[in-house]
């Protein structure tokens, strides 16, 4: 009798020890891969930042000339601080921001300041300028068109993840730049815009 | 010995339990994570109405007015979900959640276009307070609802148009026509651009679009009134502001058949110089596109196949794209008024060209927008002061409209 007691109890011990594995297993094992799941993107994105050399890189900026109203490539060498999208994006903007260097015709209003550049994983850029840029005394119709796709274009020009561009004043939605373009949709590039 | 065997149960139950609720706060904040929820409080104060949007999570976000709604979209999101508690007020009609490609939308409409609105924001817990005041407490009311009574004349000229428009549609409606369903006269609307602080392009000599696009405009409105029999409303008749959703909505709400805005072109470089005409283009997402199809399809039928409160919150969405439908009728008025344009002015032609302008997005009637001339170009500038170059043009506009108008009359 006793034997067959103790019988039972190791059989018992010995089920008691699998269950727990099984449920340590089952939720440790979870658990890991959860984590691993949540870390995901931030692992890339340290990833991206391991990279603190300057890296160089040319882009194709869109100017206005002098001789008609099409917009004319210009390219340019620029120093990024990584090689993330929203590095490169910012960089292209400022740049845009600066003007040419060859003699175009700037398409922003000078001390316009870019305040933020993110891009969604949607493929849209959402650029935040200060004021200044919806303070263009040559606002009409064409100034307005030729400020908005110098950015629109250069930046999708350059980043094949961005799809469509949405401009921001101060952080917030504006109706138009000068009364006509309207900014509270997001803009696809349009290359026909451009002097080929 | 039994003992043993209830210890072993019991520390497996333990086990159990310690790791379900170890693990249901993870489960439990994955899920308010994905969808965020946004809780709605409206209430009434003395003169103003209190709109309390508050969440547990915190939302990227911007507001605006548009027309008679306030909009507040939060953006880059999975998804989000309104808590909205009952409310009765005399200002907000409804809040409504609506999804644009990007975003989502969060519609507070209002019984008036007229009303401004403050706003505060609290980080922790995440809220955003709006309080919306109507700008005239209870005499416009009683002028607007008077005239949704009336069929033919338009509830929403709004104070900021001026009153001579006001008065010039009573007098244009004889009082015996006013009473009819249909309406007889058919109406034009002349947008001039720009007004009050928005000067629109200023040239070297110190012209500003805005006072010459109000002197075409009304030459251009003498020239109509003089020709045709047609209604003519201007969007603005003096140096005011009228914001662009207002102009779409003044033509829209007085049946236009046609609106025409007259602008002036400024550029960058200083010769840059001619006349060009546009009609809208569209960077419609899929989504929209989806919308506009529907749209086209149902020109006709819309209020008929919906019913109530869902046709006026389609209605809501589609009017602010309403130009789509009138794409092709707006080229070809484009391509005859800048023929006439070439024919009667001394300007380069620039052609016809499609851009998304704001003001002509929600015109529902064919719809163009004339650049007469540069006015950054020191020559362009010196004509468009002239009387006699802004009386050509507005010919030229006039021949071109009522070529237009003859294509399309009805027997």
């Amino acid at each position: 009798m006793k034997a067959k007691k103790k019988k039972k109890i190791r059989l018992l011990i010995v089920l008691a020890v699998i269950l727990v594995t099984v449920v340590l297993v089952f939720f440790f094992g979870r658990r890991k891969e959860t984590i691993k799941h949540m870390t995901g993107p931030l692992e890339t994105a340290a990833g991206g930042k391991k990279i603190t050399e300057v890296e160089k890189k040319t882009v194709t900026l869109f100017f206005l000339s002098e001789n008609d109203d099409l917009l004319h490539p210009e390219e340019r060498e620029v120093q990024l601080a990584s090689s993330s999208p929203n590095d490169l994006a910012r960089a292209i903007v400022e740049e845009v921001i600066k003007g040419s260097s060859q003699g175009k015709v700037n398409t922003l209003p000078e001390g316009t300041k870019l305040r933020q550049v993110y891009i969604t994983s949607d493929g849209t850029a959402y650029v935040d300028f200060s004021r200044r840029i919806a303070e263009g005394s040559y606002y009409g119709s064409s100034a307005e068109m030729a400020a908005v796709y110098s950015v629109v274009n250069s930046l999708a020009y350059n980043l094949k993840s961005v799809k469509q561009v949405v401009i921001l004043v101060e952080g917030n939605e504006k109706e138009t730049l000068g009364g006509h373009v309207d900014l509270s949709r997001p803009f696809t590039p349009d290359f026909s815009l451009v002097a080929r | 010995m039994p003992k043993l065997s209830r210890i072993i149960t019991l520390t497996l139950i333990g086990f159990f339990l310690f790791f379900q609720i170890s693990f249901l706060p993870v489960a439990w904040s994955k899920t308010v994570k994905t969808v965020p929820v946004v809780r709605v409080v409206v209430e009434d104060g003395a003169d103003y109405v209190r709109v309390r949007l508050s969440s547990n999570s915190s939302l990227v976000y911007s507001h605006r007015k548009s027309g008679n709604s306030l909009i507040v979209t939060f953006r880059a999101l999975a998804g989000l979900k309104l808590d909205r508690q009952p409310f009765q007020s005399q200002l907000v009609r409804s809040v409504e959640l609506a999804k644009a490609p990007d975003a989502y939308l969060v519609v507070v409409k209002l019984s008036t276009e007229d009303f401004t609105y403050s706003h505060r924001f609290k980080k922790k817990p995440f809220e955003i307070t709006f309080e919306i005041k109507s700008k005239s407490a209870s005499q416009p009311k009683k002028e607007s609802s008077a005239a949704q009574k009336s069929e033919n004349q338009a509830s929403a000229v709004s104070p900021t148009s001026q009153p001579g428009v006001k008065e010039k549609q009573a007098e244009e409606n004889p009082p015996a026509g006013s009473f009819s369903a249909k309406k007889t006269r058919r109406t034009i609307v002349i947008d001039p651009g720009h007004g009050g602080i928005e000067t629109g392009a200023k040239g070297i000599f110190g012209t500003l679009e805005k006072d010459v696009t109000l002197a075409i405009a009304q030459k251009l409105k003498a020239e109509i009134e003089k020709n045709l029999n047609y209604r003519v409303v201007m969007t603005r008749e003096a140096d005011v502001v009228v914001p662009l959703t207002q102009r779409a909505a003044i033509a829209n709400n007085n049946k236009a058949d046609l609106f025409i805005s007259i602008h002036a072109n400024g550029s960058r470089r200083s010769n840059a110089h001619g006349s060009e005409t546009f009609f809208l283009s569209l960077t419609a997402t899929d989504e929209e596109t989806r919308r506009l199809a529907y749209f086209e399809n149902n020109e006709n039928g819309l209020s008929e196949q919906i019913k109530g409160r869902e046709a006026d919150d389609l209605k809501m969405i589609l009017w602010d794209m309403a130009q789509s439908a009138y794409l092709k009728q707006s080229s070809q008025l484009a391509e005859i008024v800048q023929s006439e344009l070439n024919e009667l002015l001394n300007t380069a032609n620039r052609g016809i060209k499609q851009a998304p302008f704001k003001v002509l997005t929600g015109v529902a009637c064919p719809a163009i927008l004339v650049e007469v001339a540069f006015i950054t170009n020191p020559e362009e500038e010196k004509k468009l002061q002239s009387e006699d170059f802004q009386a050509t043009v507005a010919e030229a506009i006039y021949r071109g409209l009522a070529k237009f108008l003859q294509m399309y009359e009805k027997p």
